[in-house]
């Protein structure tokens, strides 16, 4: 019965901040929030992979630009623009992204640590250097005039139900026996052998899983924007979806989302304080990055979810 | 060759080659060093190679010392963050805009032979890499310093019980490592005389996948790997494929590390349970 009642107060909660958003906030705001969710999306989706398993991924952006152009060119082509037909396109994404993420943990997680980061690395550039060749979507030009949600609240309402699927699936795979496998690769791979774990096939599903939201915040990210082109997805879009995570605390889903939440409008604020054509948040994220390892290695929230229990409690005290 | 030593991948490694460019660019342009003569040429290079194993160092003092005993991957993601920060700091002090290098030595044709000219640069090119080639295989297996840094490289938690300081012989890895990056550096700007903040991205993965290919450790190695993967990006364009070219250098990394992970010279280490 409680656990009704907590649904419904959530799906009270959400609907007022949509209204919000909708009805006194101007679209600026609004844009920012979707992107927000997006970020969220990608930062929990390589902290299932890099925090709960610890295997270090820096080829993110590629799954996403993987997600993002499946998505975009099935709507376009095969669906006819139809707007109400976006959530086909962006679960095809995630679904392509999948795929993806099955050959390429094939061959890469017989690596591990920095080798599998570069790995994982080298298949994102892959990713980019064919897109950037493919003339079909547009190579260098990138892809444009991709369908977008006519209205702000079936945007909204969309993210929060993609947000809110991929943080639940996670959350209850966290605490699964599947999760614990995970945790018994994280803190030693080797015994978890030993114990009888298959742990190649554990981080190949994980890398599958992982993979599959990443193209859905992908197909996403296309039907929000509009455009894409294969310089949205470089390097430093992995490097960024990695902060996030490591901010919020690897292995910490909930820290995920408070950390995309910080990282998101934290630049928008300081967007008055630009230098000259540089991007300013380019010199804040490597400056905190390093602070964080050096002072807080665990992130904001270590491996712990947040949970409303355990905050009175402190507060209480 | 840091890498080598310290097993962590330096990410920061081509923003320091990016500096000692950049080094020797401001140098020639303010102390008047920017005519062509043997003697602005050896400067240039010193000048580079100086500043970059300035840099080296302090990168390694306050980015990279207060993690020696974290896990490895919290080294890689500050590697990540000190590389972002040197190319972003780079653009908002020298600009963003590529500047040209000043001509430090005049490029001629040294001979011809059967239709092939040698070139007095390209042949300075290779003089300096053996040089600096043998220099280093002189301080790594021929001094004290070298044997104490190879002794780091096998077992670390050892080696103060031999009366081995970590942090020092590291340091001097760091410095010798980023000494030679600069020195890459103007020879690079010298050959390819337009340099910009992003101009270590592109040498940064391809260095590491040379030394991965060659055998990480190996001097010789890594020698013959950057060569190797230097003409194998030519030809590729040369066939046509010129924007497939950053895409090879992660092929041959991928395929490199599934097929022998010890590079071609490279000694194998056995994991200790």
């Amino acid at each position: 019965m409680s656990q009704i009642k907590k649904y419904i107060i959530f799906l009270i909660l959400v609907s007022g901040l949509g209204l919000l958003l909708n009805y006194f906030l101007n679209s600026y705001i609004q844009a920012i929030f979707i992107s927000f969710i997006i970020n969220a999306i990608m930062a929990l989706s390589l902290n299932f992979i890099t925090g709960l398993a610890d295997q270090f991924s820096l080829g993110h952006a590629g799954l996403m630009a993987i997600g993002a152009y499946t998505a975009a060119v099935l709507n376009k082509e095969f669906l006819d623009n139809n707007w109400a037909l976006i959530p086909v396109g962006v679960l095809a994404g995630g679904m392509v992204a999948a795929f993806a993420g099955y050959l390429i943990s094939l061959p890469s997680f017989r690596l591990k640590g920095d080798y599998l980061a570069i790995v994982t690395l080298g298949m994102a550039e892959i990713v980019r250097v064919v897109l950037l060749n493919w003339n079909h979507v547009g190579g260098p030009r990138g892809y444009n005039a991709i369908m977008k949600f006519p209205e702000f609240m079936y945007s909204y309402a969309f993210a929060v139900l993609l947000l809110f699927i991929t943080f639940m699936t996670m959350y209850r795979l966290k605490f699964s026996w599947f999760g614990r496998n995970l945790w018994a690769i994280n803190e030693d791979d080797i015994a978890a052998e030993v114990m009888g774990l298959n742990v190649a096939k554990t981080k190949r599903r994980a890398f599958v899983i992982s993979s599959f939201f990443a193209g859905l915040g992908g197909g996403f990210y296309a039907h929000h924007l509009g455009y894409i082109s294969p310089g949205s997805f470089g390097f430093i879009i992995s490097v960024q979806i990695l902060i996030v995570a490591v901010l919020g605390g690897l292995g910490s889903l909930s820290g995920s989302i408070v950390a995309a939440l910080i990282l998101t409008f934290l630049p928008e604020i300081l967007r008055s304080v630009q230098m000259g054509s540089v991007d300013l948040r380019m010199i804040i994220y490597p400056i905190l990055l390093i602070l964080m390892m050096i002072l807080r290695p665990q992130g904001l929230f270590g491996r712990t979810e947040l949970n409303l229990k355990s905050l009175k409690e402190r507060f209480s005290k | 060759m840091v890498y080598g030593i310290l097993t962590m991948i330096n990410f920061a490694h081509s923003e320091i080659y990016m500096m000692g460019a950049f080094a020797a660019f401001y140098l020639a342009r303010f102390a008047g060093l920017d005519t062509p003569s043997p003697l602005n040429f050896t400067l240039g290079i010193l000048a580079g190679a100086l500043l970059a194993a300035i840099i080296g160092f302090f990168v390694e003092m306050l980015a990279y010392r207060p993690l020696r005993s974290s896990p490895k991957m919290n080294v890689l993601i500050t590697a990540i963050g000190v590389s972002i920060l040197f190319q972003f700091g780079g653009q908002i002090i020298f600009g963003a805009d590529p500047k040209s290098f000043p001509t430090l030595i005049e490029d001629r044709v040294l001979f011809t032979l059967a239709d092939i000219s040698i070139r007095l640069v390209d042949m300075l090119i290779y003089f300096v890499s053996f040089v600096s080639l043998g220099i280093l295989s002189f301080i790594i297996f021929k001094t004290q310093t070298g044997r104490a840094m190879r002794a780091v490289s096998t077992r670390p938690d050892m080696t103060p019980l031999m009366g081995i300081n970590n942090n020092k012989i590291i340091s001097t890895t760091f410095i010798i490592g980023s000494a030679l990056a600069g020195v890459a550096a103007v020879l690079v700007s010298i050959k390819y005389p337009k340099i910009d903040p992003m101009m270590g991205v592109k040498i940064g993965t391809s260095s590491f996948v040379a030394a991965v290919f060659g055998g990480i450790g190996s001097l010789h190695g890594a020698v013959i790997g950057g060569f190797l993967l230097g003409l194998g990006e030519y030809y590729l364009i040369g066939y046509g494929a010129s924007t497939y070219k950053d895409a090879l250098s992660f092929l041959i990394l991928i395929g490199v590390l599934l097929y022998k992970p010890t590079g071609l010279f490279g000694t194998t280490r056995k994991e200790k349970i």
